[in-house]
């Protein structure tokens, strides 16, 4: 089970700039759908990268779905040479995402972002709108029940999340 | 979005969209943020529970 609470909570005191997407994003504006993972689009700035790697390490992350013993190792170097990783850590899964289909990076995607408020911490959260624009990119039939439900939340109105 | 801007993928959300519960949205939108997702913490628990017994009754049979 993903520890939405404490995943969330490591990357903001890690100090990691950050921007909260997918289903968690969603659950945010109010889908009820069922999601396992936290997919987050960081920035991808050395300073950044350093202080994400430190944040997660304790964790244990690994690569989802690889086989055990592999020499993975979440550093800064790993990540810098990498891109978007696809992670177990003892928290949860956690999907590190350095640029989107459809929307860009963190600095790309800042401006349709919403700070929002949960657990005593603060963290930036893609905006309804946004988040419908890159589901509907990212093409997969997975997607579409999704987008019908993000878009009739849209239609009833729902203002910022609280 | 004008209809020269639709595609046929909007036309599948639109057919997906009849079976959208609103009356669920409408209460989930009156739940703050935080409870929101503690709410989806509790139903990844109750889908590991359901997993879980699914794979016990799985290896008596």
């Amino acid at each position: 089970m993903t520890d939405f609470k404490a995943l969330l909570r490591t990357l903001v005191e890690g100090g990691v700039d950050f921007i909260l997407i997918g289903g968690a994003a969603a659950t945010v504006h109010g889908s009820s759908r069922l999601t396992r993972d936290v997919d987050v689009v960081y920035r991808r700035t050395r300073d950044n990268i350093a202080r994400l790697a430190a944040a997660l390490t304790p964790y244990r992350p690994y690569l989802r779905g690889a086989p055990p013993g592999l020499p993975f190792r979440l550093d800064a170097p790993t990540v810098e040479r990498g891109l978007n990783f696809t992670l177990t850590t003892q928290l949860g899964d956690l999907d590190l995402l350095g640029e989107i289909v459809g929307g860009g990076g963190y600095d790309a995607l800042l401006p349709s972002t919403l700070l929002i408020r949960a657990f005593d911490i603060e963290c930036r959260c893609l905006n309804l709108d946004r988040l419908i624009e890159v589901k509907r990119a990212a093409g997969r039939p997975k997607d579409l029940e999704a987008l019908a439900e993000l878009e009739a939340i849209r239609d009833e109105g729902s203002a910022e999340p609280r | 979005m004008t209809d020269g801007e639709r595609s046929s993928i909007d036309d599948v959300i639109d057919v997906y969209k009849r079976d959208v519960d609103r009356t669920l949205i409408r209460q989930r939108l009156t739940r703050s943020i935080e409870e929101r997702l503690e709410d989806l913490m509790e139903l990844q628990r109750f889908a590991e529970e359901l997993r879980r017994a699914g794979r016990r009754a799985a290896a008596a049979s």
